[in-house]
């Protein structure tokens, strides 16, 4: 599996990265973590280029190699990468341009397998989807945005499960908030939600909201599925059918003490783009990290 | 649907709100087609404005490359018949084309040579260590060194010296923002303002000039333009330092350390090299050229001259040169003024001018202050959305239609296009600084707009009070 974590600066990513790879290493996945720095107007970009290329001859980085500085520097303190062959420092001149809106430097894995860190520059939603494509990414891992359009193009867009860290505090004990319905995507969540509640050692609250108060069979079936394959599984688990109205009983549910893991909604991309979806205000309402399995 | 996988619909719905400025042009342009052309309009007149509007979405949305935007102005141009094959190509090369494309490939040419380190020196000679005196210093020289060698060029040399003093003061990015923001301002805005100094301080002043012989409205030489233009750039300095030392309080008043850690810094390149000097002479030589010989062989020809030296003497490779420069904007702009040749030649420049002079009437009764104010005003905003060149290149033909002395409309109009200091996409030194990733978005209207309205009243200034007298 290859995971991607978006990071934006140390100030406020640090939860995010270390979410990340945290999730990361439960997977034993492969890392590449990525920074998109602005877009360049088109009528600039050789101009700008140029200019990047004087700061190297006066040993000045440019945008971003800071942030993946840090980035590095977190990776070696929690041993994530072996760093001896460059003692332990970042070495920028390993930084390889692999297009003119990207370069990339690889680092040999500890805990996970390889970790790749990358630099671009663009629209954010544009170089998350190239470099998905590019690197065939199974989980894309990234700290939650204001702007509601954002959660929407990355849920919308993305081909890869989505993971939006939101309001994530190392301190805090969190529990796992599993969404089950007789989507297809459930079980793929399923089991997610598994390995990331192994590896966290958290309890999982598995829960079935139905408008109504009578349970379709449908939605009996996958809740008696989720408990056999939780119990299967080994972990500490509770299984709920309640009703009510979906967003706000996530909403309560999860608090800021739960991770939610649900599947995507198998809707026409179409209409999502108009009504929106359940993992969409999911993501945007509950005031916690939500991994959102495609 | 229809047989469509989500993928496939994600995929399509993707690209349409990426590329909706894309659809939104086509949508205009069949409407505006479609609709009579006005009577005191030909319908050539007609047809050129629809691809104005349709190049003005494009390269403001920045959705398709900028090199396709030129080729389509350019099929455009044929499609609808305005002109034959053969005069769209005529039209689409230009001296001023060749001045673009010189001035770009010797921008790479003298970065390259590591001067930027001798500037350093000279200009911490100059300064000391008063924040003050730096930003003083950073402005003035980046005006005079721009108004000469181009705007990018300067800002890409000026950028390391900003950036060393910078993070020479202090690691911590927040603790120094505000000397960060004042310094990288220094840069782009002295930059801008300098451009306006020469014909060869930008290539948008090469357009005009162009239009302006073209049209047989006159000539103006190297030194005719430095007359008009330099004062006003002398005034701008003093009060774009204090306004950005208004806008900015630096958090340091005096960066002794960082200048010393500087100094060390840029020593230890050692003496001039024989290439760096010979850099240097060549450059002299291009100036002298343009000075003295572009009324015979054209600004764009002695350009080309320096970069045929640069290459020859071993200065620079081909490579290098190649991999630097922005064609995409050199084919943008061949192809922009290919367009305000067409406007001109099928009367939509005229037809545009009369519309604009008839609609403002209304407001303003003076019909000098009125083609002035039309021609300055467009001119400063749309410069700030569009590259200044283009500006011109689409203004340009509109502002020499409107009547009065066009040399004072057309300086005027293409010193405005230098007020691009509103919008990080307005010039590629608004971009250059940043690309450091150490001014925000909104800085540049905390100082822009002040800077911006005093230019305008500075311009007005000057061009009623002092260029009359230069007629």
């Amino acid at each position: 599996m290859k995971f991607l974590i978006a990071i934006g600066s140390k100030e406020y990513s640090g939860p995010t990265l270390e979410l990340g790879m945290r999730v990361a290493k439960a997977f034993n996945a492969a890392v590449d973590i990525v920074y998109v720095g602005d877009k360049i107007s088109a009528f600039s970009t050789s101009e700008v280029i140029l200019a990047q290329e004087n700061l190297e001859n006066w040993e000045l980085d440019r945008q971003g190699v800071d942030v993946l500085q840090w980035a590095f520097e977190y990776l070696v303190e929690n041993k994530y990468i072996h760093s001896e062959s460059d003692g332990g420092e970042f070495n920028t001149d390993k930084l390889v341009q692999t297009d003119d809106d990207r370069c990339e430097v690889h680092l040999e894995g500890r805990m996970t397998q390889e970790v790749g860190l990358i630099l671009r520059n663009g629209d954010i939603i544009q170089q998350l989807r190239d470099e998905v494509k590019r690197s065939n990414i199974d989980v894309t891992i990234i700290g939650a945005s204001k702007k509601r359009r954002m959660i929407h193009d990355l849920i919308q867009y993305i081909d890869s499960s989505i993971f939006v860290v939101k309001n994530y505090d190392r301190d805090r004990d969190y529990k796992l908030l599993l969404a089950v319905n007789d989507a297809p995507n459930t079980k793929k969540a399923l089991k997610y939600g598994v390995r990331v509640a192994e590896a966290f050692e958290l309890d999982v609250n598995a829960i079935t909201i139905s408008d109504s108060k009578e349970f379709r069979s449908d939605y009996r079936n996958a809740s008696k599925w989720a408990d056999k394959f939780l119990r299967r599984a080994g972990v500490d688990h509770s299984v709920n059918l309640v009703h009510g109205k979906f967003i706000s009983l996530m909403n309560e549910t999860a608090g800021d003490d739960h991770i939610i893991v649900m599947g995507n909604s198998t809707k026409s991309p179409l209409t999502k783009f108009f009504t929106g979806s359940k993992p969409l205000t999911v993501c945007e309402e509950c005031n916690c990290p939500a991994l959102i399995v495609k | 649907m229809l047989g469509f996988s989500n993928q496939t619909i994600a995929d399509l719905l993707y690209w349409v709100t990426r590329k909706k400025w894309l659809i939104a042009a086509f949508a205009i342009s069949i409407f505006l087609f479609y609709i009579p052309s006005p009577e005191t309009l030909s319908p050539e007149g007609h047809r050129t404005l629809i691809i104005v509007v349709i190049a003005l979405i494009l390269i403001i949305g920045e959705v398709i490359p900028l090199p396709a935007v030129a080729i389509l102005i350019l099929i455009l141009e044929v499609v609808f018949g305005i002109d034959t094959p053969n005069g769209v190509a005529t039209s689409f090369m230009s001296d001023a084309v060749f001045f673009i494309m010189g001035s770009l490939m010797m921008a790479v040419a003298i970065v390259s040579q590591g001067l930027d380190k001798r500037l350093a020196l000279g200009i911490i000679k100059l300064t000391g260590n008063k924040t003050w005196r730096i930003v003083f210093g950073f402005v003035a020289i980046s005006s005079i060194l721009s108004s000469f060698i181009g705007e990018h060029t300067v800002a890409a040399m000026m950028l390391p010296v900003a950036l060393t003093l910078i993070r020479n003061t202090s690691d911590d990015q927040k603790a120094v923002h505000r000397l960060s923001t004042i310094l990288l301002f220094s840069i782009a805005y002295g930059c801008a303002m300098g451009s306006i100094g020469t014909p060869s301080g930008g290539g948008r002043n090469v357009i005009m000039i162009g239009y302006i012989s073209e049209f047989g409205l006159g000539n103006i030489s190297y030194l005719e333009w430095i007359k008009y233009a330099y004062p006003m750039l002398l005034l701008e300095i003093p009060i774009a330092v204090a306004l950005l030392w208004m806008t900015f309080k630096p958090e340091q008043r005096i960066l002794d350390s960082a200048v010393r850690k500087l100094k060390v810094k840029v020593t230890k390149a050692g003496e001039m090299t024989g290439n760096q000097m010979m850099a240097i002479g060549i450059f002299i030589l291009v100036f002298l050229g343009w000075v003295f010989l572009s009324p015979y062989l054209g600004l764009g020809i002695v350009a080309l001259i320096g970069v045929f030296l640069y290459l020859s003497f071993g200065l620079i490779e081909w490579q290098d040169i190649n991999r630097n420069t922005n064609w995409g904007v050199i084919l943008l702009f061949g192809a922009a003024i290919s367009l305000g040749i067409q406007m001109k030649e099928t009367g939509a420049a005229e037809w545009v001018a009369t519309q604009s002079i008839n609609g403002m009437s209304m407001v303003i009764d003076d019909l000098g202050f009125m083609q002035w104010f039309i021609s300055v005003f467009l001119t400063g905003i749309l410069t700030n959305f569009l590259s200044n060149a283009a500006t011109v290149a689409v203004l340009g033909p509109v502002v020499l239609d409107m009547g009065g002395n066009p040399i004072i409309l057309g300086i005027s109009t293409s010193i405005a296009s230098a007020f691009a200091y509103l919008t990080i996409v307005a010039s590629p030194t608004c971009m250059i600084i940043h690309s450091s990733g150490l001014v925000k978005s909104s800085d540049y209207l905390k100082a822009g707009w002040k800077l911006f309205v005093i230019s305008i009243i500075l311009l007005f200034l000057i061009s009623n009070l002092y260029w009359p007298y230069l007629s």
